[in-house]
């Protein structure tokens, strides 16, 4: 049995936050060399075709121009492997070495120059012209096409059932059959993605924003052809990813081009139009759900049935249908994906990815069936609480949803909530309770860490150092925390060191895997440190002895040591989820269809907690997210042209302070014995879960209209 | 964003005379609009005056007649400064209601009631050079009219272009029944009403208003009403603030005992320029303030509506907000 935490746990503030609210926290395009050139990419103003020529006179003639790349000039790169769950973010990056074009806003080029206003106006410069062909970009045109792709995003299967659905929704007493669509979403880190680039002899330097050090290092080095080893990626703040910097993107590849072309350092720092059109996007989900269930509500079948699109130059598909195979139990299942093809550029991991979609599909037939049966939508979900995990039978390391319901339920006051649409009023506003339950898978990986003690005038301190990604979580101070506990120092005396691709390994942060990840390597190398120095030690302690007594008993004035850690057998044979239940209070305007949402409760379980208040800004930022896709963000592209007609902040709306109301976060105590040292489970991608549909279910309850395409704008609510 | 001429102007009459001379020069004032699309590359001027050190920021009351009063509020004063002035708040809390609604505190602090009079369409189309729009390039289409217009137009559009005013306080300004002060070359002072102020597109949606290139918004004066107790500015957006509206109603009523002596009704977000709601403003004249002459008021207005693919909905939340705008200013309510 562990013993209990003092420093885990508890809401240290962010080691770095000075750094960053004083301005110090250098990211990607902040730093600075001598001789730094600037570069603008060249984006093709059409979606689908062929670039016939392009013609830089006039851009090469403007001032401050060191150098126009298109393909006419562009370094022969490495050819691009076919894609494979494996080598998705590691394989080569061709840019600019033909002429096609598969998207909008593709990058054909890339304008370097002394400054950056230079090269953005001689981007301008530039003149293609194309032979275009008609883009593929509507859904229902295009989903006539559709096929079976051989696997989904993560290495999730595409088609599972069990039972037989049919005769399940025969036997059942009540049915309901339903479409839910999620519309395109976009990426909005508040860093957009940057890379500085620059060689020496044959060493390459990079500075990026990117949540993962190790796979960009080999994309660069597959893409070059240059060995790994000559490669070092810098990130050491990172201002956002959810998952649009997991891959290294055509900007980066275009910046080292540049530098190695001019042999001088290059910096791109892409506008906030490209973050609509180059990071990714979470695809359009168009989602049948079936539920068939007895009279007193035990499910009896559930199909959860998925079309989305992917992109003509690249298969990716979202596992939207992944949650609806673990998280009730139903003995007749069916979940499939199917895809077709468009020339909407490659569409990305987005924030739990597929969860998200499909959790909006999953809760909210959840809660119309339950409105249907007149059960509490609590009491609907408890009866088909499953007790392994129905996909694969594995038993649950740890799943504390009904716990979570519970105590959300007690927080919130559901007791208050009356079941009956249109039943509360306030004034001109209806009012409303919505709740839905949420789950996010916790995968944690193989990492390493390193340990460097010294011991100053009997000052000891200890330094951190691993390739771990800080993307804005909150990971410098968990590492740090987890340090100073197994180490018995306080955390201030704590150093660490991330953000290089030269330490220790690690997978980077992602998949909510990072937070898990990090911690227990960084916990088995400071054990690993002790029970070496207490191999040195010639003392026989009583007490377990911490890191100031261990250096003392070895009389060493510094030690280090490596170690890494990953996930055991034993482990393997549980699922690992975190789970939550969201609950929402709405008030929607009976007339002008304007919705509100005064207060939202989130009860969380995720193993260990690190952090109180780093874990507690994960969740509510999820539940914004929430938010925005159940209210406001939607990318619109015009199916003539392919552009998006949202392409800037104005019109790509996400939720403003004015439309958050009060976030509450609570932590159930939760141990999970199996995920790994410290039963850490991860909350980045938990808090977005589910909350959609549980604004929806509290938008049915408020006006008795159910809204299955998100968002929910006012005009959606008029009729 | 193309090289360009900057200079400050120190008097009227320069600052005038170098954009007449010009016709590639522009006015700058809080630059909230047009530097934007000169990033873009909309807008493309080879020289900016800056005027926004000329004397022509405050808010001054005048008579104009015997009893009649007028407030003139400056050219260049700061939409947030206007709003906020006690002379405005007191007579015109209906324009106040429509500068707060408008952009975030930031960019009022900026922005100017001249260039807020000047400032450009929000269709995105306009804003993307890589797509045909008449507005911005005559005669190579407009993106919007059989695209993606659920911003667009119900009111006065033309084949041509279906684009909208995003401005709320021009809005109030209608309804208001202001006129615009505008200086020109030859020195002399000419007032236009801001309902002629804007244009309707026809066949030439690039030409926003019927300002002379040169010509400096000095001031715009607005006549002193009776019902500054009986107003409302309605702004129905995508999220809660930081929008352009979906639509938007300025509404302010006179009633005489118990019938409605004079009803100003404005409406943004439906057409090229701030719509005023003349249909039901001359239904309502002489009836009871009621929740069924309101929604017949609002039938009688949106009548006339011409919706495209995406807007429909603008009809009937036309018709609502027109109802729950009258009935806010009756009732007062801020909330
Ligand atoms: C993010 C964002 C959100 C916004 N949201 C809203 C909103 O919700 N509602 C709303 O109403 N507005 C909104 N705005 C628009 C804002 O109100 C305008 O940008 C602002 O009023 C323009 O004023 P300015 O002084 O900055 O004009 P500038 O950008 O300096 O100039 C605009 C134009 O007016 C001309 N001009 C300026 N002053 C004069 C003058 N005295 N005489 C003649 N011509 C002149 C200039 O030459 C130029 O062509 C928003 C703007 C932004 C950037
Ligand atoms: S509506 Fe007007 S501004 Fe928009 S694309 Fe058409 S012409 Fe251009």
């Amino acid at each position: 049995m562990r013993e209990k935490h003092k420093i885990i746990g508890s809401p240290v503030s962010r080691i770095e936050g000075h750094l960053k609210v004083t301005g110090k926290a250098a990211y990607a395009a902040e730093f600075s060399f001598p001789h730094l050139m600037y570069g603008f990419p060249v984006q093709s103003t059409i979606t689908a075709g062929e670039i016939k020529s392009i013609d830089v006179i006039a851009a090469e003639r403007s001032p401050g121009v060191l150098k126009i790349i298109t393909h006419h000039n562009a370094l022969k790169l490495m050819p691009r492997p076919p894609v494979t769950h494996a080598n998705r973010m590691t394989r080569s990056n061709p840019v600019l070495q033909n002429t096609r074009i598969h998207c909008f806003g593709q990058y054909i080029g890339l304008v370097v120059a002394e400054t950056y206003e230079q090269a953005r106006f001689a981007a301008r410069l530039v003149k293609v012209s194309y032979k275009t062909e008609r883009p593929k970009i509507d859904f229902d045109e295009n989903l006539k096409d559709a096929y079976k792709p051989e696997i989904l995003n993560a290495g999730h299967p595409t088609d599972t059932s069990w039972g037989d659905l049919e005769s399940g929704l025969k036997q059942s007493a009540e049915i309901l059959s339903e479409t839910y669509n999620t519309p395109i979403e976009q990426h909005n880190p508040m860093e957009p993605h940057a890379t500085i680039a620059f060689f020496e002899g044959e060493r390459l330097t990079v500075y990026e924003s990117t949540q993962i050090l190790g796979t960009t290092k080999e994309a660069i080095a597959n893409t070059f052809n240059i060995p790994k080893e000559n490669i070092q990626v810098l990130a050491p703040f990172i201002g956002g990813g959810f998952g649009s910097k997991l891959q290294p993107r055509e900007h980066l590849m275009l910046t080292v081009m540049a530098a190695k072309m001019l042999n001088r350092p290059v910096k791109t720092a892409i506008t906030r139009q490209m973050m609509q059109t180059n990071v990714g996007l979470r695809q359009h989900n168009r989602q049948k759900v079936r539920i068939g269930t007895e009279k007193d509500g035990k499910l009896l079948a559930l199909s959860h049935e998925i079309v989305t699109h992917t992109s003509v130059d690249e298969e990716f598909i979202e596992q939207s249908g992944a949650i609806s195979r673990m998280m009730y139990e139903v003995p007749n299942s069916l979940v499939t994906h199917r895809v077709f093809t468009t020339n909407i550029q490659v569409p990305r991991w987005t924030r739990a990815p597929g969860e998200t979609p499909g959790s909006f599909a999953l809760e909210s037939a959840m809660d119309e069936m339950a409105h249907r049966l007149k059960i509490d939508p609590i009491e609907f979900r408890t009866k088909n609480e499953p007790s392994v995990n129905p996909e694969n039978k594995k038993p649950w390391a740890s799943r504390s949803v009904i716990e979570c319901m519970r105590m959300g339920a007690e927080k919130f006051g559901w007791n208050m909530r009356n079941s009956e649409p249109m039943s509360t009023r306030n004034g001109r506003w209806l009012v409303g309770y919505g709740m839905a339950s949420a789950s996010r898978g916790a995968p944690c990986r193989e990492a390493s860490a390193r340990v460097k003690i010294t011991n100053s005038n009997k000052n000891i301190r200890a330094r951190i150092e691993l390739a771990a990604t800080d993307i804005g979580t909150g990971s410098y101070t968990i590492i740090a925390q987890v340090a100073a506990e197994r180490l018995g120092l306080p955390v201030e005396k704590i150093k660490v060191i991330i953000g290089d691709s030269d330490l220790p390994p690690t997978p980077g942060s992602g998949g909510s895997w990072g937070a898990g990840t990090y911690t227990n390597a960084v916990d088995a190398v400071c054990e690993k440190a002790k029970n070496e120095l207490l191999g040195k030690s010639k003392i026989k302690f009583v007490n377990e002895p911490g890191i100031t007594e261990l250096m003392k008993a070895a009389a060493l004035n510094e030690y280090q040591t490596e170690g890494s850690v990953k996930p055991s057998e034993e482990s393997e044979k549980y699922s690992h989820f975190s789970f939550g239940a969201h609950f929402a209070e709405v008030w929607v305007d009976e007339s002008l269809g304007i919705v509100k949402i005064p207060r939202f409760t989130s009860a969380i379980a995720a193993g260990t907690i690190l952090n109180e208040k780093t874990a507690r800004s994960q969740i509510i930022s999820g539940v914004v997210w929430g938010i925005g896709q159940a209210l406001t963000e939607e990318s619109v592209l015009d199916k003539r042209y392919g552009n998006y007609v949202t392409r800037t902040f104005a019109d790509y709306h996400v939720p403003v302070n004015l439309d958050i109301g009060n976030i509450e976060v609570y932590f159930l105590h939760e141990e999970d014995k199996t995920i790994n040292r410290l039963g850490v489970k991860g909350v980045g991608e938990l808090g977005i879960t589910s909350v959609a549909a549980t604004i929806a279910n509290a938008i049915f309850n408020a006006t008795g209209k159910r809204i299955r395409d998100l968002p929910i704008t006012p005009d959606k609510l008029l009729l | 964003m193309r090289p360009f001429k900057y200079s400050r102007a120190e008097d009227v009459h320069s600052a005038i005379q170098k954009v007449a001379a010009n016709p590639n020069a522009k006015f700058l004032a809080g630059g909230t609009n047009i530097l934007d699309l000169m990033k873009e590359d909309v807008e493309r001027p080879d020289e900016l005056i800056d005027v926004t050190r000329l004397d022509l920021a405050g808010v001054k009351m005048s008579s104009i007649g015997v009893s009649k009063k007028s407030i003139a509020i400056g050219g260049l004063g700061k939409n947030s400064d206007t709003a906020n002035h006690p002379l405005i708040r007191q007579n015109f809390p209906l324009l106040s209601q429509a500068i707060l609604s408008g952009a975030s505190a930031q960019i009022r602090n900026m922005a100017t009631n001249g260039g807020n009079l000047n400032q450009r369409t929000r269709c995105s189309y306009f804003y993307d050079v890589s797509m045909p729009c008449n507005k911005r390039e005559p005669g190579s289409g407009c993106s919007a009219l059989e695209g993606i217009n659920r911003m667009h137009a119900v009111f006065g559009w033309s084949k041509d272009c279906v684009a909208v005013h995003p401005s709320d306080m021009c809005v109030a300004l209608v309804a208001l029944d202001a006129t615009v002060r505008v200086q020109g070359i030859e020195g002399k002072e000419r007032s236009i009403p801001i309902i002629d102020y804007h244009r309707l597109p026809d066949n030439m949606p690039q030409i926003d208003n019927n300002l002379k290139q040169g010509e400096l918004i000095t001031a715009i004066d607005i006549p002193e009403n009776n019902f500054a107790g009986n107003s409302y500015y309605l702004k129905i957006r995508d999220r809660a603030s930081y929008a352009f509206a979906l639509v938007s109603v300025a509404a302010g009523l006179e009633i005489n005992g118990d019938s409605i002596q004079q009803a100003r009704i404005a409406m943004g977000g439906v057409a090229h320029k701030p719509w005023r709601a003349a249909e039901a403003e001359k239904f309502l004249v002489g009836k009871t303030p009621t929740q069924e002459n309101y929604k017949a008021a609002a039938e009688v207005e949106m009548r006339n509506a011409d919706p495209l693919e995406h807007n429909k909905f603008k009809i009937e939340l036309g018709k609502r907000a027109i109802v729950r705008a009258l009935q806010l200013a009756i009732s007062n309510n801020m909330s």
